[in-house]
């Protein structure tokens, strides 16, 4: 029983941890240009990174080994090298991301522009990584995050024309008026904000930090499989929120408050309010780990300790690298950078760093010195090998998307 | 431990070194071998970690730039001691030495960021409750 109600509340957790600034902001921005005609770039990409969690949970739970560890040794010192600047780089854009956005979430609620907010907002950040249990700021951030809900209850009380709705998803067009390449560019970037590689840094860190064994794998599968799927449906209900509202008027958003706007217009000020708890609950927690993300991939790369289970001054390179990133990202915060921009960029890049990601951890998921009998299954394989075609068309197509359509303009 | 033949690039190189309090005590960057008088297979007699053994193999200009920067951050005067191959207790995913990290050269900017930054910020000695 009390197993179950453990699995219960892990799926859960991940449900209302899944969505981050990238889901909201590329979710958002194509319902109300594209309808639900690139809902399938979701799915694509919650199935993608369903596949490669649960792999890389099942290496962290057999091998006790987090990811960018088995990225040096198995991509080798120099070729590692190269992953870790990417990947961190990413990460550091996506943690600006995240910062920006629960500022921007602030700013909604008092008015303050999100500027002012971001010194605290990143001092806030920083504490609860250097006080809190791991488990407990998992906890905390993923279930108030379930309040996105709502967002979904808008949607039905809009009451579209549900046969019309779901037809723009399921025989998706390119709509009058945009080009195939800006169609394919917000397919990729869709795809990109499902997998961001901080997901899987993060993962399976945690599973280490959690020290996972053999009997935790039911707890990370249910995590995996049914949570992260549930997650991935609260993206979809705020693209369906969006199309539903903007698509019909022409309105394209470009800020975080018109996300928020058709489940105002559904559920009013009470909807508007769990919406705005939402999206500060999502983009905090993903604040927490992208920033993790940051320090566990350098000291991971280096062999330094890491991690929230030892005294902080036990892992101090880890969480000087933590405390840097924050502070870097409140830095370029306050140049009043676009945080929509840079949050597009963040899932472009990403997509184009994912098979960096993604590649070791497939063939470690494979090795039989590293995880015994619970290597891949042959139907595993069958979709971790397929996902990594899709993920390497993804990177490939990226960047020449990105310039041809200068950013989906 | 003597004797045992391994791949010592796959089986050694970049493995994770973990301290006998079970502490994470950097990566094998490099390997210190020895050939034997009367010939035959090379050795390996110690595990070089950290002080800039990673930019050294790495090599080329941006090696080169990261072993000077490493040299400057770390610089303690004596050269540094490659990791004596009798204190490896067991060799695996994990490479477990019976020394603590804190004896070990590599362990020197980690102790400095500590004493001077990290253990002067209120909350630094305990683990999270």
């Amino acid at each position: 029983m009390k197993k179950l109600s453990g699995i219960a509340l892990g799926i859960l957790t991940a449900m209302g941890g899944f969505v981050d600034i990238g889901d909201i902001v590329a979710n958002a921005e194509t319902g109300a240009r594209f309808r639900l005609s690139l809902a399938w770039a979701v799915v694509l990409g919650v199935g993608g990174i369903v596949v490669y969690a649960e792999m890389a949970g099942r290496v962290a739970a057999i091998s006790h080994r987090p990811v960018f560890d088995l990225v040096r040794e198995r991509l080798g010192a120099r070729m590692g090298l190269a992953n870790l600047f990417a990947s961190f780089f990413i990460t550091l854009l996506t943690l600006i991301a995240e910062v920006a956005g629960i500022a921007l979430a602030l700013e909604l609620v008092t008015d303050v522009s999100y500027l002012l907010w971001l010194p605290l907002t990143a001092l806030l950040v920083w504490l609860v990584i250097w006080r809190m249990r791991f488990e407990a700021m998992e906890r905390l951030f993923g279930l108030m995050g379930l309040v996105l809900i709502a967002i979904a209850v808008g949607v039905w009380r809009l009451d579209p024309d549900w046969g019309n709705l779901l037809g723009s998803a399921t025989r998706p067009l390119v709509p009058a008026g945009e080009g195939h390449p800006t169609y394919l560019y917000y397919a990729v970037a869709l795809f990109g904000a499902a997998m961001t590689p901080y997901e899987v840094f993060f993962f399976s860190s945690g599973g280490v930090e959690e020290r996972w064994t053999r009997r935790d794998l039911a707890i990370s599968r249910a995590n995996v499989f049914v949570g992260f799927p549930l997650g991935g449906l609260l993206s979809l209900a705020l693209m369906a929120s969006t199309a539903i509202v903007f698509a019909p008027r022409g309105i394209q958003v470009s800020h975080l408050s018109q996300a928020a706007l058709p489940t105002a217009l559904a559920l009013g000020k009470v909807g508007l309010a769990l919406v705005i708890v939402g999206f500060f609950a999502a983009t905090f927690g993903a604040a927490l780990e992208t920033a993790l993300s940051a320090g566990y991939t350098v000291s991971q790369y280096f062999g330094w300790q890491w991690g929230k289970l030892v005294a902080p001054r036990d892992a101090s390179r880890f969480h000087l690298l933590v405390l840097g990133s924050i502070a870097a990202s409140v830095l370029v915060g306050l140049t009043a950078v676009d945080p929509i921009k840079v949050t597009e960029y963040s899932i472009v890049l990403s997509a184009a760093a994912l098979p960096l990601t993604y590649f070791p951890i497939l063939v470690v998921a494979n090795d039989r010195d590293y995880m015994g009998d619970a290597v891949n299954s042959k139907l595993g394989n069958v979709f971790a090998f397929g996902y990594l075609v899709l993920i390497v068309v993804a990177s490939l197509a990226a960047l020449p998307l990105m310039i041809a359509t200068r950013a989906g303009a | 431990m003597a004797g045992r033949m391994l791949l010592a690039g796959f089986a050694l190189l970049d493995r994770q070194i973990v301290d006998r309090d079970g502490r994470m005590a950097g990566k094998v960057d490099d390997l210190e071998l020895a050939e034997p008088d009367g010939g035959g297979a090379p050795y390996v007699t110690g595990l070089v970690s950290g002080r800039g053994a990673l930019a050294r193999r790495i090599g080329g200009r941006l090696g080169r730039a990261a072993a000077w920067l490493s040299a400057r951050l770390e610089a303690s005067g004596e050269q540094p001691g490659p990791i004596p191959f009798g204190v490896v207790r067991e060799l695996g995913n994990h490479i477990e030495i019976t020394l603590t990290r804190e004896d070990l050269d590599s362990f020197e900017l980690e102790r400095r960021l500590r004493d001077g930054v990290v253990a002067k910020i209120p909350g630094a000695r305990h683990a999270p409750e």
